[in-house]
Protein backbone atom coordinates (compact mmCIF):
# COMPACT_ATOMS: atom_id res chain seq x y z
CA UNK A 1 0.00 0.00 0.00
CA UNK A 2 2.61 2.27 1.27
CA UNK A 3 4.77 1.43 -2.05
CA UNK A 4 1.55 2.52 -4.30
CA UNK A 5 1.32 5.62 -2.21
CA UNK A 6 4.99 6.36 -3.45
CA UNK A 7 4.77 5.44 -6.57
CA UNK A 8 1.90 7.80 -7.15
CA UNK A 9 3.50 10.54 -5.21
CA UNK A 10 6.92 10.47 -7.19
CA UNK A 11 4.10 10.06 -10.37
CA UNK A 12 2.88 13.65 -9.27
CA UNK A 13 6.79 14.60 -8.68
CA UNK A 14 7.70 13.63 -12.53
CA UNK A 15 4.64 15.33 -13.72
CA UNK A 16 5.30 18.12 -12.28
CA UNK A 17 8.59 18.36 -13.13
CA UNK A 18 7.54 18.40 -16.80
CA UNK A 19 4.24 20.80 -16.48
CA UNK A 20 3.58 22.38 -13.26
CA UNK A 21 1.84 20.74 -10.53
CA UNK A 22 -0.72 24.07 -9.85
CA UNK A 23 -2.50 23.72 -13.44
CA UNK A 24 -1.87 19.64 -13.29
CA UNK A 25 -4.10 19.64 -10.30
CA UNK A 26 -6.70 22.18 -11.19
CA UNK A 27 -7.35 20.59 -13.90
CA UNK A 28 -8.19 17.70 -12.41
CA UNK A 29 -10.53 19.02 -9.49
CA UNK A 30 -12.36 21.27 -11.60
CA UNK A 31 -12.55 18.38 -14.79
CA UNK A 32 -13.94 15.90 -11.71
CA UNK A 33 -16.24 18.97 -10.16
CA UNK A 34 -17.76 19.10 -14.01
CA UNK A 35 -18.19 15.99 -14.09
CA UNK A 36 -19.94 15.34 -10.80
CA UNK A 37 -22.37 18.18 -11.63
CA UNK A 38 -22.91 16.66 -15.29
CA UNK A 39 -23.89 13.27 -13.68
CA UNK A 40 -26.20 15.18 -11.34
CA UNK A 41 -27.66 17.57 -14.23
CA UNK A 42 -28.03 14.74 -16.89
CA UNK A 43 -30.27 12.35 -14.67
CA UNK A 44 -32.10 15.48 -12.78
CA UNK A 45 -32.82 17.23 -16.42
CA UNK A 46 -33.77 13.72 -17.57
CA UNK A 47 -36.67 14.06 -15.18
CA UNK A 48 -38.62 16.00 -17.14
CA UNK A 49 -39.80 13.09 -19.36
CA UNK A 50 -39.39 10.42 -16.26
CA UNK A 51 -41.20 12.47 -13.61
CA UNK A 52 -41.73 16.25 -14.29
CA UNK A 53 -43.33 16.97 -10.74
CA UNK A 54 -39.85 15.58 -9.64
CA UNK A 55 -38.10 18.09 -11.70
CA UNK A 56 -39.97 21.00 -10.49
CA UNK A 57 -39.63 20.38 -6.80
CA UNK A 58 -35.54 19.86 -7.60
CA UNK A 59 -35.55 23.49 -9.55
CA UNK A 60 -36.84 24.68 -6.20
CA UNK A 61 -33.97 23.61 -4.29
CA UNK A 62 -31.41 24.57 -7.17
CA UNK A 63 -32.97 28.51 -6.69
CA UNK A 64 -31.50 28.46 -2.67
CA UNK A 65 -28.65 30.86 -2.18
CA UNK A 66 -26.01 27.80 -2.15
CA UNK A 67 -26.77 26.11 -5.45
CA UNK A 68 -26.69 29.34 -7.15
CA UNK A 69 -23.08 29.91 -5.34
CA UNK A 70 -22.00 26.40 -6.56
CA UNK A 71 -23.29 27.84 -10.32
CA UNK A 72 -20.69 30.10 -10.23
CA UNK A 73 -18.00 27.79 -9.45
CA UNK A 74 -19.22 25.39 -11.94
CA UNK A 75 -18.95 28.24 -14.34
CA UNK A 76 -15.77 28.84 -13.41
CA UNK A 77 -14.65 24.82 -13.32
CA UNK A 78 -15.87 25.09 -16.69
CA UNK A 79 -14.15 27.99 -18.47
CA UNK A 80 -10.81 27.03 -16.79
CA UNK A 81 -10.98 23.28 -18.03
CA UNK A 82 -11.93 25.06 -21.20
CA UNK A 83 -8.92 27.14 -21.24
CA UNK A 84 -6.45 24.93 -19.71
CA UNK A 85 -7.40 22.05 -22.08
CA UNK A 86 -6.44 24.13 -25.25
CA UNK A 87 -3.68 24.62 -23.98
CA UNK A 88 -2.72 20.71 -23.77
CA UNK A 89 -4.31 19.72 -26.54
CA UNK A 90 -2.43 22.01 -28.49
CA UNK A 91 0.92 21.15 -26.88
CA UNK A 92 0.37 17.62 -27.00
CA UNK A 93 -1.19 17.67 -30.24
CA UNK A 94 0.92 20.42 -32.22
CA UNK A 95 3.82 21.85 -30.29
CA UNK A 96 5.25 19.05 -28.31
CA UNK A 97 8.16 20.31 -27.06
CA UNK A 98 6.58 23.51 -25.55
CA UNK A 99 5.89 20.98 -22.48
CA UNK A 100 9.90 21.24 -21.82
CA UNK A 101 10.82 25.27 -22.71
CA UNK A 102 11.48 27.62 -19.67
CA UNK A 103 8.30 29.76 -21.20
CA UNK A 104 6.03 26.91 -20.34
CA UNK A 105 5.58 28.94 -16.46
CA UNK A 106 4.22 32.29 -18.47
CA UNK A 107 2.01 30.14 -20.94
CA UNK A 108 0.91 28.48 -17.55
CA UNK A 109 -0.18 32.10 -15.66
CA UNK A 110 -1.47 32.61 -18.74
CA UNK A 111 -3.77 30.53 -19.28
CA UNK A 112 -5.20 31.20 -15.52
CA UNK A 113 -5.54 35.04 -16.67
CA UNK A 114 -7.56 34.16 -19.62
CA UNK A 115 -9.52 31.46 -17.53
CA UNK A 116 -10.39 34.21 -15.07
CA UNK A 117 -10.64 37.56 -17.30
CA UNK A 118 -13.70 35.20 -19.13
CA UNK A 119 -15.19 34.04 -16.07
CA UNK A 120 -15.07 37.84 -14.41
CA UNK A 121 -18.19 39.06 -16.47
CA UNK A 122 -19.83 35.97 -16.61
CA UNK A 123 -19.44 36.07 -11.87
CA UNK A 124 -20.43 39.19 -12.28
CA UNK A 125 -24.10 38.46 -13.35
CA UNK A 126 -24.52 34.89 -12.05
CA UNK A 127 -23.16 36.88 -8.09
CA UNK A 128 -25.81 39.99 -9.11
CA UNK A 129 -28.83 37.24 -9.48
CA UNK A 130 -27.07 35.78 -6.48
CA UNK A 131 -27.66 38.60 -4.25
CA UNK A 132 -31.16 39.59 -5.76
CA UNK A 133 -32.82 36.25 -5.93
CA UNK A 134 -31.08 34.08 -3.42
CA UNK A 135 -30.89 36.79 -0.80
CA UNK A 136 -33.71 39.45 -1.58
CA UNK A 137 -30.98 42.90 -2.31
CA UNK A 138 -31.43 45.38 -5.00
CA UNK A 139 -35.40 44.85 -4.74
CA UNK A 140 -35.55 40.98 -4.54
CA UNK A 141 -37.04 38.77 -7.53
CA UNK B 1 1.90 6.86 -23.22
CA UNK B 2 0.96 3.70 -25.38
CA UNK B 3 0.86 4.95 -29.25
CA UNK B 4 -1.04 2.49 -30.26
CA UNK B 5 -4.16 0.36 -29.34
CA UNK B 6 -7.20 1.54 -27.15
CA UNK B 7 -5.33 4.02 -24.69
CA UNK B 8 -3.61 6.24 -27.16
CA UNK B 9 -7.12 6.16 -29.34
CA UNK B 10 -8.52 7.41 -25.79
CA UNK B 11 -5.78 9.64 -25.12
CA UNK B 12 -6.50 11.68 -28.87
CA UNK B 13 -10.43 11.05 -28.19
CA UNK B 14 -9.90 13.42 -25.21
CA UNK B 15 -7.73 16.28 -27.36
CA UNK B 16 -9.95 16.31 -29.91
CA UNK B 17 -13.21 16.19 -28.51
CA UNK B 18 -11.57 19.10 -26.70
CA UNK B 19 -12.37 21.32 -29.58
CA UNK B 20 -15.50 20.64 -30.80
CA UNK B 21 -16.53 20.75 -26.58
CA UNK B 22 -15.15 24.23 -25.92
CA UNK B 23 -17.93 25.87 -28.62
CA UNK B 24 -20.55 23.22 -27.21
CA UNK B 25 -20.25 23.44 -23.51
CA UNK B 26 -19.13 27.23 -23.61
CA UNK B 27 -22.60 27.79 -25.83
CA UNK B 28 -24.40 25.73 -23.52
CA UNK B 29 -23.19 27.41 -20.33
CA UNK B 30 -23.97 31.25 -21.75
CA UNK B 31 -27.39 30.47 -22.24
CA UNK B 32 -28.17 28.57 -19.71
CA UNK B 33 -26.14 29.94 -16.68
CA UNK B 34 -25.26 33.47 -17.92
CA UNK B 35 -27.88 34.52 -20.03
CA UNK B 36 -30.91 32.55 -18.52
CA UNK B 37 -29.42 31.67 -14.93
CA UNK B 38 -30.23 28.79 -13.95
CA UNK B 39 -32.84 29.74 -11.33
CA UNK B 40 -34.69 30.61 -13.79
CA UNK B 41 -35.55 27.46 -15.76
CA UNK B 42 -38.46 25.71 -15.45
CA UNK B 43 -40.57 22.92 -17.26
CA UNK B 44 -42.07 25.60 -19.38
CA UNK B 45 -38.62 26.84 -20.60
CA UNK B 46 -37.40 23.35 -21.36
CA UNK B 47 -40.47 22.20 -23.61
CA UNK B 48 -39.76 25.56 -24.99
CA UNK B 49 -36.33 24.89 -26.28
CA UNK B 50 -36.94 21.03 -27.07
CA UNK B 51 -39.63 22.66 -29.18
CA UNK B 52 -37.19 23.07 -31.31
CA UNK B 53 -35.29 20.29 -33.15
CA UNK B 54 -31.65 21.82 -33.23
CA UNK B 55 -31.65 22.25 -29.71
CA UNK B 56 -32.54 18.65 -29.20
CA UNK B 57 -29.94 17.52 -31.56
CA UNK B 58 -27.48 20.14 -29.99
CA UNK B 59 -28.10 18.78 -26.33
CA UNK B 60 -27.76 15.08 -27.82
CA UNK B 61 -23.80 16.38 -29.16
CA UNK B 62 -23.46 17.70 -25.80
CA UNK B 63 -24.56 14.60 -24.22
CA UNK B 64 -22.79 12.07 -26.25
CA UNK B 65 -19.57 14.48 -26.28
CA UNK B 66 -19.58 16.04 -22.88
CA UNK B 67 -20.28 12.90 -20.63
CA UNK B 68 -17.75 10.42 -22.80
CA UNK B 69 -14.95 12.88 -22.26
CA UNK B 70 -15.97 13.24 -18.11
CA UNK B 71 -16.18 9.21 -18.06
CA UNK B 72 -13.09 8.27 -19.52
CA UNK B 73 -11.06 11.57 -17.93
CA UNK B 74 -12.38 9.59 -14.58
CA UNK B 75 -10.97 6.30 -15.80
CA UNK B 76 -7.70 8.14 -16.23
CA UNK B 77 -7.22 9.50 -13.49
CA UNK B 78 -8.53 6.68 -11.43
CA UNK B 79 -5.52 4.37 -13.90
CA UNK B 80 -3.05 6.73 -11.69
CA UNK B 81 -4.39 5.85 -8.38
CA UNK B 82 -5.07 1.43 -9.41
CA UNK B 83 -1.84 0.12 -10.20
CA UNK B 84 -3.22 -3.65 -10.21
CA UNK B 85 -3.96 -4.30 -13.50
CA UNK B 86 -7.14 -6.41 -12.86
CA UNK B 87 -8.30 -3.36 -10.49
CA UNK B 88 -8.39 -0.92 -13.65
CA UNK B 89 -10.32 -3.26 -15.61
CA UNK B 90 -12.96 -3.58 -13.23
CA UNK B 91 -13.14 0.16 -12.87
CA UNK B 92 -12.97 0.67 -16.56
CA UNK B 93 -15.90 -1.99 -17.20
CA UNK B 94 -17.82 -0.30 -14.27
CA UNK B 95 -17.36 3.37 -15.49
CA UNK B 96 -18.46 1.73 -18.83
CA UNK B 97 -21.46 0.46 -17.15
CA UNK B 98 -22.18 4.17 -15.62
CA UNK B 99 -21.59 5.56 -18.88
CA UNK B 100 -24.06 3.23 -20.28
CA UNK B 101 -26.71 3.83 -18.28
CA UNK B 102 -26.56 7.79 -17.75
CA UNK B 103 -26.31 8.40 -21.01
CA UNK B 104 -29.60 6.22 -21.96
CA UNK B 105 -31.43 8.38 -19.54
CA UNK B 106 -30.50 11.36 -21.27
CA UNK B 107 -31.10 10.38 -24.35
CA UNK B 108 -34.20 8.66 -23.82
CA UNK B 109 -35.17 12.34 -21.93
CA UNK B 110 -34.21 14.07 -25.31
CA UNK B 111 -35.62 11.93 -27.55
CA UNK B 112 -38.94 11.76 -25.64
CA UNK B 113 -39.08 15.46 -24.25
CA UNK B 114 -41.20 17.39 -21.45
CA UNK B 115 -43.88 14.68 -20.21
CA UNK B 116 -47.64 16.56 -20.04
CA UNK B 117 -48.75 15.55 -16.46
Amino acid sequence: MRSRFRATLSGYATYSARGGLFPFLLHRITGLGTLIFLTIHITTTASVYFSPSFYTRFMTVFRTPLFMLGEIILVFCVIFHGVNGLRIAYFDLFKPDLWKKPSFQKITRATLLIALVLWLPAATVMGYNLLKIGFGLFGGE
Amino acid sequence: MATTGFDALAWKWMRYSAFLLIPLAWGHVLIQDILMGGHSIDLDYVSLRWSMIGWRIYDFCLLSFAFAHGINGLRQVLCDYILSEKYRRWAAWGLLAAWGIISAIGAVAIIGGVRLE
